[in-house]
């Protein structure tokens, strides 16, 4: 009797199981011919993985043959939270207390953000160092998190800040180079698709798409890094013994128009960019215009030369040092009878370079001044870069170009004021003024190389030749810019020192003191100007900006390892013994 | 009379079908193969995975290397550096410098002094050479 029944049952589970069996199949096979469309979308949802390679900004370096890097980017990591975690678990006091004497907070901003029960994410702190992130993780907090970041770094901190720029918060160019070459200092992020296993590990052998990063280009500049910091250095050293309210300088490359170094003060740290107000973001050797003074005679005179209407010899009659014309007086700072058109420019004569421009005639001062690079930009590749004022001579006035022929009426910046002298010392070419060199790539392609460019050729080769000799004469015995001088080369330059205009007059009080110069002055190898924002006492350019022209020259001339030359060759007509050191508007 | 059949030997004989075993045993051979090649693609993916995050790190330790050796070799760095140890450095004086100038008797066989790369390091590195 048992055994049927025995076997009854045995045949009875075995069709259950058959059954169950028979079910599993059965949805399997649904699963599989693609019954459950919507549960496999959302299962290959759930199992895909994409994600965005984020990719390095490229470096800034300087073209010195140390390459030294300006600005990178650098790895670091944000502390992250689940608050939803926190709270439920009653964690958030205890949590905060253990990271506190590791990670920098602002305890009441990140409790603020941590007191949110619906939220799970929210950071804690941004741009810590891997070593913080790895001991953060150490304590293996409950709702603690760490992810990967990165940071633009400017390991020089103030060194070239208006030049280089920064980046923001984002890692996008926001001023300077940072801004100006975006493009190429972005690179191009790559893209992972992948499939995910049960812990949410990706599974490499299940990569569908992988298209690796592009790392941004490396922009290699004209700058030397040890050059910028001798003319920093020195600029911030004067700016402090004259308690300038501001100051600029830049130096030149005069055969190729490379910048060297380029300084503005007030300065900021990029690495604080926050923290830096406009004033002191705004590059003044571009992007500040100013009346130049007395250093514009450079531009009336060699003009006047090209053109022969003056000869070095030719006497002015300068007024004893007050000329009344067409009812306007003009002074001059000392008093001479009459000078020479050298000595006009050596003793920096208002009148005498008046009566020179007006020989000129205005069309073709004005033709000069514009192919000299005033009044438009000289194509830097920074942004802000001003054009300058010069109004078109159809609107001058009478008396006009007496004035602009002293730099008065007529403004620049600092770069188009070097690039008159620059010009001059490379026999009358007007180079295009560069700071990067070239643009490299990650593989090494070099994408980008910049090569000298003449923008114009005001003046010809032997005029630029005698105008050195003339602008040489300056740095000597008896020249304003005396202080300017180098041992054992030769110094060509100018000094300026103008009022400023305030409020439609021109100030009693405050200057721009101005030198720009270039040397060697009979074979010149760099150019250089330098200007001070109302210095104080002392506020000519001959005190003020000639010495420190003449410190970094000294440095500078060593550092590039240039020879010293022989003096240049004298002018044939000599000084009146009378004649003592002046100084003019 | 008839020969009683062989009950022993005929239980003796195999019951499943040889080519049936013979496929099922290629395919177990399949499903083994597949199973080590997965295994190993998986070892070998998680190996993948791992230099991947190997060479991040290391890429990024390499930048914090070259961003503290920038910070190293900052002149303002230097001079902190020299002051720390009590060191004044001077540009030479005139007379302290002894210029020699090439005058192309050398240029004989390769290209003269200019040609040679000692030369070039020097004059890159701006140094005196003295080799």
């Amino acid at each position: 009797m048992t055994e049927p029944r025995g076997s009854t049952r045995f045949v009875v589970i075995v069709i259950l199981l058959g059954l169950a069996m028979a079910v599993l199949v059965g949805r399997l096979a649904y699963l599989h011919l693609g019954g459950g469309d919507n549960s496999q979308a959302t299962a290959a949802k759930k199992r895909t993985f994409t994600q965005t390679l984020t990719v390095p900004r490229g470096r800034i370096l300087e073209g010195s043959p140390a390459a030294g890097i300006l600005a990178l980017n650098v790895g670091v990591k944000d502390i992250w939270v689940d608050p939803s975690l926190l709270i439920t678990s009653n964690r958030v006091g205890t949590t905060l207390t253990c990271l506190a004497p590791l990670i920098p907070m602002d305890m009441p901003d990140v409790l603020s953000r941590v007191n949110k029960s619906n939220s799970q994410y929210a950071v804690i702190a941004r741009y810590i160092s891997a070593e913080k992130a790895d001991a953060v993780a150490k304590l293996k907090l409950p709702g603690v998190h760490t992810s990967d970041s990165s940071i633009r770094s400017y390991p020089q901190n103030m060194l070239l800040c208006h030049v280089l720029g920064f980046a923001n918060s984002e890692g996008v160019g926001s001023s300077g180079l940072e801004l100006s070459m975006e493009k190429l200092l972005k690179g191009s992020p790559g893209l992972i698709e992948s499939r995910l296993d049960g812990r949410r590990r990706e599974m490499v052998e299940r990569r569908t798409l992988e298209i690796p990063s592009k790392s941004g280009a490396d922009v290699v500049l004209t700058i030397d890094q040890n050059l910028q910091y001798i003319l920093e250095k020195s600029i911030d050293s004067a700016m402090e013994r004259n308690r300038a309210k501001a100051a600029f300088a830049i130096m030149e490359r005069v055969q190729t128009g490379e910048i060297l170094a380029m300084v503005s003060r007030p300065g900021f740290d990029p690495n604080k960019f926050r923290e830096a107000k406009d004033q002191q973001k705004l590059n003044r050797a571009i992007g500040y215009v100013y009346e130049p003074g007395s250093t514009f005679k450079v531009s009336v005179i060699a003009a006047a030369l090209n053109e022969g209407i003056v000869t070095p010899d030719q006497i002015f009659d300068t007024e004893n040092g007050r000329w009344l014309y067409m009812g306007k007086v003009l002074r001059d700072y000392h008093s001479y009878p009459k000078l020479s058109v050298a000595d006009i420019l050596k003793k920096s004569s208002n009148i005498g370079a008046a009566k020179i421009a007006i020989m000129l005639g205005d069309a073709r001062m004005d033709r000069y001044l514009r192919s000299f690079g005033i009044g438009s930009k000289l194509g830097l590749d920074l942004p802000g870069e001003e054009g300058g004022i010069l109004s078109p001579v159809l609107k001058w006035s009478a008396i006009s170009s007496s004035r602009i022929a002293i730099g008065q009426g007529v403004a620049v910046t600092g770069l188009q004021m070097l690039g008159i002298l620059c010009a001059i010392a490379n026999d009358g070419a007007l180079m295009k003024p560069y700071l990067v060199k070239e643009v490299i790539a990650d593989d090494g392609t070099v994408l980008l190389r910049r090569q000298p460019q003449v923008i114009s050729r005001p003046i010809r080769p032997e005029t630029a030749a005698l105008m050195r000799r003339l602008l040489a004469r300056v740095c000597e015995e008896g020249g304003t810019g005396i202080k300017a001088r180098v041992d054992g080369f030769s110094v060509g330059g100018k000094t300026g020192t103008a009022q400023k205009p305030i409020a439609g007059h021109y100030s009693e009080t405050d200057y721009m003191a101005s030198f720009v110069g270039f040397l060697p002055a009979d074979k010149p190898e760099i150019g250089m100007i330098i200007v001070f924002d109302e210095p104080q006492p002392l506020h000519t350019g001959g005190a003020v900006s000639a010495p420190v022209f003449g410190e970094v020259a000294e440095q500078a001339v060593r550092y590039l390892g240039l020879t010293p030359t022989e003096t240049v060759a004298p002018m044939s007509r000599t000084v009146r013994p009378d004649a003592g050191p002046g100084e003019t508007f | 009379m008839m020969a009683k059949k062989n009950r022993k030997k005929g239980q003796a004989k195999f019951p499943v079908p040889v080519p049936l075993v013979a496929f099922l045993l290629v395919m177990v051979g399949f499903a083994l193969v597949y199973v080590c090649l997965h295994s190993r693609t998986e070892t070998l993916g998680r190996e993948i995975r791992g230099l991947e995050a190997s060479r991040d790190r290391l890429r990024d330790q390499l930048v914090r290397e070259q961003c503290e050796w920038a910070k190293m070799q900052s002149p303002s760095s230097l001079e902190q550096a020299l002051k720390s140890h009590g060191l004044v450095m001077t540009w030479p004086g005139r007379d302290q410098i002894v210029r020699v100038r090439y005058d192309g008797s050398l240029d004989t066989l390769h290209g003269g002094y200019e040609s040679r790369p000692s030369a070039r390091v020097a004059r890159n590195n701006r140094i005196v050479m003295n080799d």
